[in-house]
């Protein structure tokens, strides 16, 4: 959820003025051998997003983008002076410049689709961060790699586990610390077959055209069912949906040919 | 000391010297005091007693008081107690330390024989302490905590934590021994933990480590210290508008580093000297490990000449050069060099004149930076009491450079690449010394050479320090 803090709002306020710039940066942790699978659905949601809306940048992939972001999460994009992380605060940063996906909505649908987007947030995010960091066996051949690959000895070691505390202390705060994995699965299956039925034989959610709930639907189901595990069951569960499959797919041929191999599943 | 003059021997004083009947002397009135010389007066140390050792080791106040044994006559015992006395409170190990020289007696004792005894009182396990530091333009609260003399041969086990004006905090444990020999070498082992905040540039720091150290000196006023570090920096920006350019070298970083600084201080006082050259030179080389890689160095040298009664003319030079290693080796922001402020540059902001980005100083890989002071004491003064003594007046000229220069090999145009855009600023002020370690200046600067981008200070400057130039 974006912090709304004052110096936040008025500087997206000023940034609404200018029009969208054309060098503007897209930062995000090294894909081959850096990135985790939170940050992965995150980043693909924002650059689905950002296509979507005809909107161009260069991705720029940093070692330490986690650090440089103003709220220490990735993606984040460098407009002109302004530094916006994270899908909510660049939608509203976008549109504050007029440029919106869902001006055809109505004040329902808006709010249905607000509801969806909390919804994926909780529970696909929050399972996200589950398996890649208190799973033990992914933990420990896929992340613990994985994060202190940019790191020399022993650092990499020292920041993993920072890290991992710091996540541990999250879920157990929002109330899934208790959880076992078994109940994580059902809280997917569960997510995942709301989305479904809400989604039914159309191509996107709210009419012709994609919308962030889209965008942010295609960057957590496509990464889940691309990125390799030790442990298959998430992907399993989600590849059982096809719409949301479909939906995936579709957004991926429209905006993301030519993408780098590693993505094609 | 050639000579000493001699009283009646009953003057109630725990130094008491007896001289050997000498030919040349009269016989010994309660007021008369006469010149006695003693030079080729033939003694020599029978016995040395060491009195109130408790934990201390023997070995190495054996050691430390050994050469005594070697003296010759009563000038060598003199001079050769006062030599011991020095040694055995550089141990660190005791406080008071009185020395006894009496004729020995007994049945080893020889005719020209004396006995020394030195009367020691050992250090207490736990000494506390609150503290005032003067470090870079602030000053900080250091409460501490000392366990001194350790295991018996000096070991100092100490821990501090300290808080500064400038929100730096520190916490530190250090563990040193010295180590027999020559040399007088320390070894010294520490932990620390430093946190501080860089306003000018924008981030702020948080750096752990651990140091081991081997200081040693070579020569009299020659000192050096070999160190390895290994310190895990964690940058990060203080405000959402710091530039892009500090932006981008947040996160950790791990330094690993071997580091020679050579010392040669032969001014007769650290602050304020009269006369005397002062020398350091410090050499690192990271990117033993951790992947942070350059090859740095940093030279200081000063002079100081007396001119007239009491002022001094002094000139210094300080300049900083840095060379990158490999290209998949990091070279942060905190490793680079700065230029500005009331310690180097007066005239400008801390940190105020070099490449800046957004408003904010960067650093950069080379510097040089000199001054010219013209010091005298205050005054209109008549008397020069101990107060005013602390004072002193100062005119300067202080210009230098900061950037990355490109230097090849042609003397000629390196020179003309340094001195090309070079800042320069001169003023007057008022200096106050501060014990014997820091110092405390009011200038007032007039900025004459600025280039864009600078933050120049022209006016009043205050700056509080330890190392100026």
């Amino acid at each position: 959820m974006p912090s709304v803090l004052l110096t936040e709002s008025i500087s997206v306020e000023l940034g609404s003025r200018e029009p969208w710039p054309g060098d503007v940066k897209f930062f995000q942790p090294y894909l081959m051998e850096q990135i985790l699978l939170p940050d992965n659905a995150n980043c693909l949601a924002v650059q689905a997003f950002l296509k979507m809306c005809e909107l161009h940048f260069t991705i720029e992939n940093r070692w330490n983008a986690e650090y440089m972001s103003p709220s220490g999460r990735v993606p984040f994009i460098k407009c002109g002076d302004f530094l916006v992380a994270e899908l909510d605060s660049i939608v509203a940063f976008v549109g504050a410049k007029g440029i919106s996906l869902t001006a055809e909505l109505t004040g329902t649908q808006k709010a249905e689709m607000r509801a969806f987007i909390s919804l994926i947030n909780c529970v696909l995010g929050n399972a996200e961060i589950y398996v890649t960091w208190k799973d033990d066996t992914v933990f420990n051949e896929v992340t613990k790699p994985r994060y202190g690959s940019v790191f020399p000895f022993p650092l990499n070691r020292i920041l993993c586990w920072q890290k991992q505390k710091k996540n541990l202390k999250r879920l157990s705060m929002l109330g899934w610390g208790g959880k076992s994995l078994e109940e994580v699965y059902n809280d997917i299956e569960s997510c995942c077959s709301a989305l479904s039925e809400r989604l039914g034989r159309s191509l996107f959610f709210f009419g012709e055209h994609p919308t962030e709930l889209d965008a942010l639907i295609f960057g957590h189901i496509f990464t889940i069912f691309t990125t390799p595990l030790p442990n298959t069951v998430f992907a399993r569960i989600v590849r059982k949906y096809s719409n949301l499959i479909e939906l995936c797919k579709a957004i991926e041929r429209m905006y993301f040919e030519r993408r780098e191999p590693e993505l094609v599943p | 000391m050639g000579t000493v003059h001699a009283k009646q021997s009953d003057a109630p004083r725990s130094e008491k010297l007896k001289t050997h009947p000498n030919p040349n002397e009269d016989s010994h009135h309660r007021s008369q005091k006469k010149r006695v010389t003693l030079e080729g007066i033939r003694a020599r140390v029978d016995k040395i007693h060491v009195d109130g050792l408790g934990r201390t080791k023997d070995d190495i106040i054996i050691e430390t008081v050994r050469e005594l044994f070697k003296a010759q006559d009563f000038q060598d015992v003199i001079v050769g107690a006062h030599t011991v006395r020095s040694r055995l409170e550089a141990l660190g190990c005791f406080r008071n330390i009185g020395v006894f020289i009496d004729t020995s007696s007994g049945p080893d004792s020889t005719p020209e024989g004396l006995e020394v005894t030195f009367h020691v009182h050992e250090l207490k396990r736990i000494v506390g302490g609150v503290n005032t530091l003067v470090g870079n333009n602030e000053g900080s609260v250091v409460v501490g905590l000392r366990m001194p003399n350790l295991f018996g041969r000096g070991e100092k086990l100490a821990t501090e934590y300290s808080y500064g004006s400038k929100r730096t905090t520190g916490f530190n444990v250090c563990l040193s021994k010295p180590l027999r020999g020559k040399m007088h070498s320390v070894f010294s082992t520490s932990i620390f933990q430093h946190g501080s905040e860089w306003p000018p540039s924008g981030y702020k720091q948080i750096e752990r480590g651990l140091l081991f150290d081997l200081g040693f000196s070579s020569a009299p006023n020659v000192k050096h210290n070999l160190q390895w570090e290994a310190s895990w920096r964690d940058l990060s920006c203080l405000t959402r508008s710091a530039a892009f350019e500090v932006r981008e070298q947040s996160g950790p970083t791990l330094k690993s580093s071997l580091r020679h600084i050579l010392c040669v201080d032969r001014r007769d006082q650290p602050i304020f000297p009269s006369t005397g050259a002062y020398f350091q030179l410090t050499t690192e080389f990271a990117g033993l490990g951790g992947n942070v890689g350059f090859f740095k160095n940093d030279l200081t040298l000063q002079g100081n000449w007396p001119v007239l009664n009491d002022v001094v003319l002094q000139g210094a030079i300080q300049a900083g050069f840095l060379k990158r290693l490999t290209n998949d080796q990091i070279v942060s922001i905190c490793d680079q060099f700065f230029l500005g402020g009331p310690l180097n540059l007066r005239g400008f902001d801390f940190r105020g004149a070099g490449p800046h980005s957004d408003g904010f100083a960067v650093g950069a890989d080379a510097y040089w930076a000199t001054a010219v002071h013209l010091y005298s004491p205050l005054p209109f003064l008549s008397t020069r009491g101990a107060f005013a003594d602390l004072f002193r007046t100062h005119i300067f000229v202080n210009a230098g450079n900061v950037g990355n220069f490109n230097l090849g090999d042609d003397y000629h145009e390196n020179w003309k690449i340094l001195s090309k855009d070079f800042r320069m600023a001169y003023g007057l002020g008022l200096a106050l010394r501060l014990g014997q370690m820091a110092r405390v200046e009011l200038n007032y600067c007039i900025p004459v050479q600025i280039r864009r981008g600078d933050q120049p200070v022209s006016g009043v400057q205050f700056g509080i320090g330890v190392n100026f130039l």
